[in-house]
């Protein structure tokens, strides 16, 4: 089920309004029923994926607690092989099995393994991870085994952070799913607000970027750089309001229910440099591979070489997480290599920024690192966003053709545009800034304007809540002010949303 | 009920009756634009309504606004004439239309374009094209396939299409994108028939896509819809005939003289409809069109509405 679906519309209020009507006792089951609903709506056969996973972690679990030594370590590596086995084989079996026939093929070998017709089951990546954090937490002895299965299917399948997140950690959720949670007011409502901010970002903003972005990314050979380089800004802005508008979701939905999950994004692209940005990007999966990849790996207590391998590979894992692709990895690649670089380059930046003096003038010397990081990251979705490894290096090879005539013809066009704004309304100005942008979309200009609108919003508010929190200045403000400001957010989901009157879109990391 | 779920709920109530007074403001506030091409819409519905039987009424997509002349129709046979053809992308919703208002001695003549019958989704029609449609009569709602759970996503996207229209208006004082250029929703001759584009300009040759008319393989659906449309106009006193849709040589030949005739024997199988223009005549000289593989021109619309009015006559004489 799509939290932008009508469904859940229907689906949400019901289990919830159940939830508080239910005494305590019972409470696991209704979310554990609708936990399953929800997975369901998707693949009905799928769920039978969870089922073996939380079966075989859940016995792991107890039999973590109860032995020692070896036999500890192989309960683990059972419960490691099971999780990864499972994805290994949705995800991973036909990307490996087609490198390896190419490979074959390459060498002159008949290569006889065919490639599996399998769909991926929805959010799996998310929920093993989510699944092995529970064993590996407690072979490391920081979560106790749960004994009650219907709570460890609960934490790995409670229908907020199921399909695409957070993953969470046992010690954050398993308790909160046990204890009584009553209706609390601002509770329950900062929650429903929580819940309508990521709405708006996911139907207003996401989804209104798909139609800058998927033209161009579906075939971006009859594109020049004006207009790849439009699609790939499109792309980060759709891509963080699509997944931060479904942690919203997220996490608001858990908050209405009284389970505080762990915070998801922190303006990420406020960040001022690559080790900011995942500090404030995809927060949970970040900290996992760092809590069990990298570390692991020996972290930082390495030389350096070393530390920049795991810093390295650690980030090459991160892209084939979330897809069997080669642009993926390639993805994560840039990223590990922007990581590394940026660390080892620290002092040179820092020697520099005291020759220019930008030391006195620190909010230029900021905004000019959150260039440098939007950039760089803007640069890596090239590869996260394309079909296939061609079309990402095309688009890099051709983000700066083709702007010398375009910035001339639209020169020309803005100039015109003045010289005749004898005209009412600034028409001829307006109608310059839409002429430019021709060339770049097929979109109808009242779409432009609109889109332009709802960015605003996007940008003010992101800005309001990276200097302090929103919602608690909001909450201080007059009981009437509060009110017309909810009923606008909710009158512009529905009017300036796109899920309602086209075709849904799907949550991008879904397919992850 | 505890204080707090209380609170919750009456905050929560202010917060909704806020939020729809706001939306039925807006919705209320932008009325149905006059200049829309779909406007015509009202024009065709109150001759549906008010125009005495026995009459010929042609339905169908633009290639009947654009492509037929019930004005010359009605000169030439003697009896009313209403042109009810307007858009593909509304599928077979004016269809179901029409049949509420048929009376004895009234004859159809339907005229569907080609995709119709190759894609289900279109023949239910366009969402955004529907809610712009429902929009001039509120009760159109019931010709949809299922108009209950079609409410709310009708309505949002004719409240989205009510804004844009207005942003629209607002920086560049014109309405929607199709409703620019030739497509102006007053238009319209007192027949129904659509003529904005009989003046020079509009028919100034465009680019036409040159893609096939049909599918290689015909979906059902339509013609289960066609034939129960037919025994309902029968059992009204109303007669149906089909007449092909204005083809475009080019595209009849990009579609291929196999599948088209396989669609004339379809058809022919499948419904007791009688067809007007045999296939031998059905495609026309690519002069006569000027945007779409559809939309004839002033001397196309008058070949057509000829041919149509001499089959006509032809085939009511034998029939007697």
């Amino acid at each position: 089920m799509l939290f932008n679906s009508a469904a859940f519309l229907i689906f949400f209020p019901v289990v919830t309004t159940a939830y508080f009507l239910l005494p305590h006792r019972f409470r696991w089951m209704l979310l554990l029923a609708a936990s399953c609903y929800f997975y369901m709506a998707f693949i009905p056969q799928y769920v039978l994926i969870l089922a073996v996973t939380i079966t075989v972690d859940y016995f792991a679990g107890l039999g973590l607690e109860k032995f020692e030594g070896a036999k500890k370590r192989w309960v683990l590596i059972a419960s490691i092989l099971t999780n990864i086995g499972m994805l290994a084989f949705f995800k991973y079996f036909n990307f490996a099995n087609e490198n390896l026939a190419a490979l074959a093929d390459f060498i002159g070998w008949n290569y006889p393994i065919h490639s599996l017709s399998i769909i991926l089951p929805i959010g799996l990546s998310f929920h093993t991870f989510q699944s092995l954090s529970y064993t590996i937490e407690v072979y490391r002895g920081h979560q106790k085994a749960e004994r009650h299965f219907g709570y460890l299917a609960l934490y790995v399948m409670y229908y907020p952070q199921l399909v695409a997140g957070p993953i969470e950690r046992p010690q954050n959720v398993l308790h909160q799913l046990h204890e009584e949670h009553h209706f609390d007011y601002p509770r329950v409502t900062d929650g429903l607000k929580r819940m309508a901010w990521g709405m708006f970002k996911k139907v207003v903003v996401a989804d209104r970027m798909v139609q800058f972005v998927n033209p161009v990314y579906s075939d971006p050979t009859s594109f020049a750089g004006p207009a790849l380089v439009l699609a790939t800004l499109a792309f980060a802005i759709q891509i963080y309001c699509d997944f931060s508008g479904y942690s919203d979701i997220a996490l608001g939905s858990a908050q209405v229910m009284g389970v505080r999950l762990m915070k998801n994004f922190d303006h990420p692209y406020f960040a001022r440099s690559i080790s900011e940005f995942w500090r404030r990007w995809h927060i949970s999966l970040s900290t996992w591979f760092r809590d069990y990849v990298y570390i692991p790996l020996g972290g930082n207590r390495v030389s350096k070489p070393r530390w920049a391998f795991n810093l390295f590979l650690t980030f090459v894992i991160s892209g084939l997480w979330h897809g069997a692709n080669w642009t993926y990895i390639i993805w994560g690649a840039l990223h590990g290599l922007y990581f590394v670089l940026s660390a080892l380059t620290e002092p040179f930046w820092q020697r520099l920024s005291a020759l220019m003096r930008l030391d006195q003038l620190p909010r230029l010397k900021a905004s000019l690192a959150m260039l440098t990081t939007f950039s760089l990251v803007t640069f890596a979705w090239i590869f996260f966003r394309a079909a296939s490894l061609s079309d990402a290096l095309y688009i890099t090879r051709h983000l700066i053709s083709g702007w010398p005539s375009y910035l001339a013809q639209s020169w020309n066009t803005f100039v015109q545009g003045v010289q005749t704004t004898t005209q009412p309304g600034w028409y001829s100005i307006v109608n310059a800034l839409f002429t430019i942008l021709e060339p770049l979309t097929t979109e109808s200009r009242a779409v432009l304007g609109l889109t332009a609108f709802a960015l605003i919003i996007l940008l003010v508010i992101e800005i309001l809540q990276y200097r302090g929190n929103l919602l608690e200045q909001l909450n201080q403000q007059p009981v009437f002010l509060r009110r017309v400001v909810y009923a606008s957010l909710l009158a512009a989901i529905l009017i300036l949303g796109t899920s309602y009157a086209s075709v849904q879109q799907a949550f991008i990391y879904f397919q992850f | 009920m505890p204080a707090p779920v209380r609170a919750f709920f009456i905050s929560s109530l202010q917060v909704l009756v806020l939020a729809a007074a706001l939306i039925a403001l807006i919705f209320l506030a932008i009325r149905p634009d006059p200049n829309h091409y779909f406007a015509g819409s009202r024009l065709q519905l109150e001759l549906l309504k008010n125009t005495r039987s026995p009459r010929i009424i042609l339905v169908g997509g633009s290639n009947v606004s654009f492509g037929l002349d019930a004005e010359l129709m009605q000169r030439t046979l003697g009896i009313p004439v209403i042109n009810d053809g307007l858009h593909a992308g509304l599928g077979i919703a004016p269809l179901r239309e029409l049949e509420e208002y048929l009376r004895p001695g009234d004859i159809v003549i339907i005229s569907l374009e080609y995709n119709m019958f190759s894609y289900k989704n279109i023949m239910e029609g366009d969402r955004a094209f529907l809610s712009d449609w429902i929009e001039y009569s509120p009760r159109r709602i019931r010709y949809l396939s299922d108009p209950w759970s079609e409410i709310p996503a009708i309505y949002a996207t004719m409240l989205q299409r009510k804004v844009n229209r207005e942003v629209n208006r607002f920086l560049f004082g014109g309405s929607l994108d199709e409703t620019r250029s030739v497509f102006i929703g007053t238009k319209y001759n007192a027949n129904g028939d659509f003529v904005g584009h009989l003046e020079a300009e509009s028919t100034r040759p465009r680019k036409i896509p040159s893609v096939p008319y049909l599918a290689p393989t015909l979906q059902n659906d339509i013609f289960i819809f066609l034939d129960r449309f037919d025994q309902a106009a029968r059992r009204k006193g109303a007669q149906v005939y089909f007449e092909p849709p204005a083809s475009r040589r080019t595209n009849c030949e990009i579609t291929g003289a196999q599948v088209m005739a396989r669609f004339f024997n379809t058809f022919r199988k499948k419904l007791s409809i009688p067809m007007l223009t045999p296939l031998d005549e059905v495609c026309m000289p690519d002069k006569y069109f000027f945007d779409t593989p559809y939309h004839l021109n002033a001397q196309g619309r008058q070949l057509r509405t000829q041919r149509l009015i001499e089959n006509w006559i032809q085939i009511t004489a034998s029939s007697k």
